[in-house]
């Protein structure tokens, strides 16, 4: 309001601090009421705060009661996933425990089943085998009485033939006695 | 800065002063110095308010964290009305701070009582109500506008002064010049126009009658502030709207 035109129209070509040290020489204060417009501002100020305590105190505590309520409640559902997230794990432990458990099971079975199987083979083997050499023995057998019959057969002609050609009477008496003999005429 | 608008309405209206100024001298310029100070009186306020917001952080917020927190996420969602999910983050920053300074500097003018502080000339106000200060948020505003759409579509953004028709583009380069113009203009007559009517008020009417007027004028300032940031953000999200065969 107080046009002070010394300093605006004084020609200055100093350097900065120069020239605000001679602006600052003339601040002053103004305690004029009416010219400052204080009542007015008061007035404002305190129709501002009035209202606007109010409103914006609604605004603020609402805003504050919401992000409660949304901590709270992420915290809940933490707190419920965190639960969860245990008993699950807890579940999952018991599975793995059973399926150690059922895997330690088939190996034992597995192992019983494969020793079971082998003692099995082996005796069948065993069997075979000695079936084979029953066969082999009883062929064996077989085979010889085969042989030995033809060859009795063979000296029955022989002796026959023999027989037929001609045999002196003590020729004859001594056969005798040696087959009476060989029936067992010495015991 | 010299002074860009004067306005010599001083013999109409008694006393009242426009288009003086407390004329600080920096090298060859000439600076407007009772605008500095109520800046710097504005930049400290939302500093101090920043930090009291932050300086103890719960997490439930209460008092000035809270309302920081609440100012934040008016500006968020400005700006994310405005330039959309996906780049908005980047820009809170710029348009927060246009919005806070111009509110805060909008409001401190009309609320508190510089004229207690007596200078050698002109007179304390809102920074805003200069032209020059309006004019330098404006240009910040062209600045970060072409950077946006420079920085996402290289020089192509100017090939986009020819969509939908190449008519446009004389129309597109003036809207480059205007965009600055209407948002300076805007700003400073209201901010001007609101303190000289209080103040003219005031002249003739001391008391109570300027109330509704300094009611009124809170109410438009706020506004302006709103409209200033809101159009910035448009402005960007403009520049770095995507033409042509992404649609």
């Amino acid at each position: 309001m107080y046009s002070q035109n010394i300093f605006y129209n004084l020609p200055i070509h100093g350097n900065v601090l120069g020239s605000l040290v001679l602006a600052n020489e003339g601040v002053g204060i103004n305690f004029d009421i009416l010219e400052t417009n204080l009542i007015n501002l008061a007035i404002v100020l305190g129709v501002l705060f009035f209202f606007g305590k109010g409103f914006l105190g609604n605004l603020l505590g609402s805003r504050k009661a919401d992000i409660e309520a949304a901590i709270s409640k992420a915290e809940s559902r933490q707190a419920e996933a965190a639960a969860s997230l245990a008993e699950q794990q807890k579940k999952l432990a018991a599975a793995q425990e059973e399926a150690k458990s059922i895997v330690a099971k088939a190996r034992e079975s597995s192992v019983r089943v494969k020793e079971d199987i082998l003692a099995k083979s082996k005796t069948e083997v065993e069997r075979m085998k000695s079936d084979a050499s029953r066969d082999l023995a009883s062929e064996q057998e077989r085979v010889i009485s085969e042989l030995r019959q033809r060859a009795i057969a063979k000296a029955l002609v022989e002796v026959e033939s023999k027989i037929k050609v001609g045999l002196s009477d003590e020729q004859k008496r001594g056969l005798v006695d040696k087959s009476i003999e060989l029936v067992g005429g010495g015991n | 800065m010299t002074n860009f608008f004067p306005l010599p309405i001083t013999n109409v209206l008694a006393e009242l002063e426009v288009g003086e100024h407390l004329y600080w001298h920096v090298g060859n310029f000439k600076i407007h110095g009772q605008v500095f100070l109520a800046s710097w009186v504005v930049m400290g306020a939302l500093i101090v308010a920043s930090i009291l917001a932050t300086r103890n952080v719960q997490r439930v917020p209460s008092g000035m964290q809270n309302f920081m927190e609440y100012a934040l996420e008016f500006i968020r969602d400005l700006a994310k009305t405005q330039l959309g999910e996906k780049e908005y983050r980047n820009w809170v920053p710029f348009i927060g701070t246009l919005f806070l300074f111009i509110f805060v500097s909008n409001w401190g003018g009309a609320l508190i009582p510089w004229k207690l502080v007596e200078l050698p000339s002109g007179e304390l106000a809102a920074p805003t109500n200069d032209i020059n200060t309006t004019i330098a948020l404006a240009l910040l505003t062209s600045l970060a506008y072409f950077y946006a759409g420079l920085s996402r579509k290289g020089l192509g953004y100017f090939a986009d002064y020819a969509q939908p028709t190449p008519i446009m583009v004389p129309f597109k380069i003036i809207e480059d010049f205007t965009k600055p113009l209407s948002l300076s203009f805007r700003l400073f007559g209201n901010i001007l126009a609101d303190e000289l009517v209080v103040a003219v008020l005031v002249f003739l009417v001391p008391l109570f009658i300027p109330v509704p007027l300094m009611l009124l004028g809170l109410f438009t300032s706020a506004i302006q502030a709103l409209i200033f940031a809101t159009l910035a953000a448009t402005y960007i999200g403009e520049a770095m709207e995507e033409h042509g065969e992404h649609e």
